[in-house]
């Protein structure tokens, strides 16, 4: 179970906690929560782990949820910087990759999704440089999602070729036994 | 990351690559029947972009040039970039070229690729 940051009211960082703790110190869905391997503070009711929290069961009753969601940096850096933050990942290149390598594998219909993957990213900088922290940051999430997605299935493509050639040389080496491989191999 | 799943990550990607190499290099997808065929191809009779890069990888593999740009002359073009792309976002290129991943793989780059790519599927079709 991983161990939580998160940001309270007065947005100071506060951590770590398992999600069991975050619950006793009374995190609210959007309350914003960071813990290692993730790329950006997350509202917590978005972070899988703790979706929990706020099922029925264990809902409490919240006084104030409709304060508007903050974001901040990651800890370790300065909150100073709020305004000037870093660019989102744009992802360009690994969507570029995603869209080319599929052709080699044969499956060009993946390179839709890399495609996909590749106008959102594009839209990550024109966004950021338009000043529009929050839209950057949205194409960078799809992005992302898209280029895993793509990224993924090919993976899995992938196994199944070596699935579909070993089953192949185990096919041709039962009829025709290893001498027949051989010759197999060598034509 | 953690630095034990990047390296569980690195030295299973090494292996595949190793194995593919081996496998592209021994057989020969013109004749042996266990390399994948292009759905596209079987579907409409027309080529995708990427029919031809197995046997051109081959033909490159046995440096027949030649050979390899014949069968597919956007894959031969595309093998460069690729590594290129993965050198900078994955080996620190990233910090030491930013110019280069700016121009190569900026927003235009892609554009221009996507476009570059539907000119040659059109072109290699007519």
């Amino acid at each position: 179970m991983n161990r939580y940051f998160y940001i309270d009211a007065e947005g100071k960082q506060k951590g770590t906690f398992s999600p069991e703790e975050l619950r006793q110190e009374g995190i609210k869905r959007d309350t914003l929560v960071w813990t290692q391997g993730m790329e950006q503070w997350k509202r917590a009711e978005e972070t899988e782990e703790l979706n929990f929290l706020f099922s029925d069961a264990y809902r409490k009753p919240l006084a104030s949820e409709d304060q508007p969601p903050v974001r901040y940096d990651r800890p370790g850096e300065s909150t100073e910087t709020q305004q000037i933050q870093p660019m989102p990942r744009t992802w360009l290149v690994e969507s570029i990759l995603v869209t080319i390598l599929p052709f080699m594998l044969c499956s060009s219909i993946l390179s839709l999704l890399g495609i996909i993957g590749i106008v959102y990213a594009a839209q990550v900088e024109s966004f950021y440089n338009r000043g529009d922290y929050a839209a950057s940051l949205e194409s960078s999430r799809s992005a992302a999602k898209w280029t895993k997605i793509a990224m993924w299935i090919a993976i899995g493509w992938i196994a199944l070729i070596i699935i579909a050639i070993i089953l192949f040389a185990v096919f041709i080496g039962s009829i025709s036994g290893l001498a027949g491989m051989e010759d197999l191999l060598n034509t | 990351m953690r630095k034990e799943l990047k390296i569980g990550i690195g030295a299973v990607v090494t292996v595949l690559v190793a194995a593919a190499l081996y496998i592209f290099y021994t057989f020969d997808p013109e004749t042996q029947p266990l390399f994948p065929k292009c759905p596209f191809l079987l579907a409409t009779g027309y080529e995708c972009p990427g029919c031809g890069s197995q046997r051109a990888v081959h033909s490159l593999l046995h440096f027949n040039i030649g050979t390899a740009l014949k069968y597919n002359a956007f894959m031969v073009l595309a093998i460069p970039y690729i590594f290129l792309g993965i050198y900078l976002q994955y080996f620190g290129g990233k910090k030491r070229f930013p110019s280069v991943e700016k121009i190569l793989f900026g927003r235009w780059a892609a554009l221009a690729l996507l476009a570059f790519i539907l000119v040659f599927w059109i072109a290699r079709n007519v």
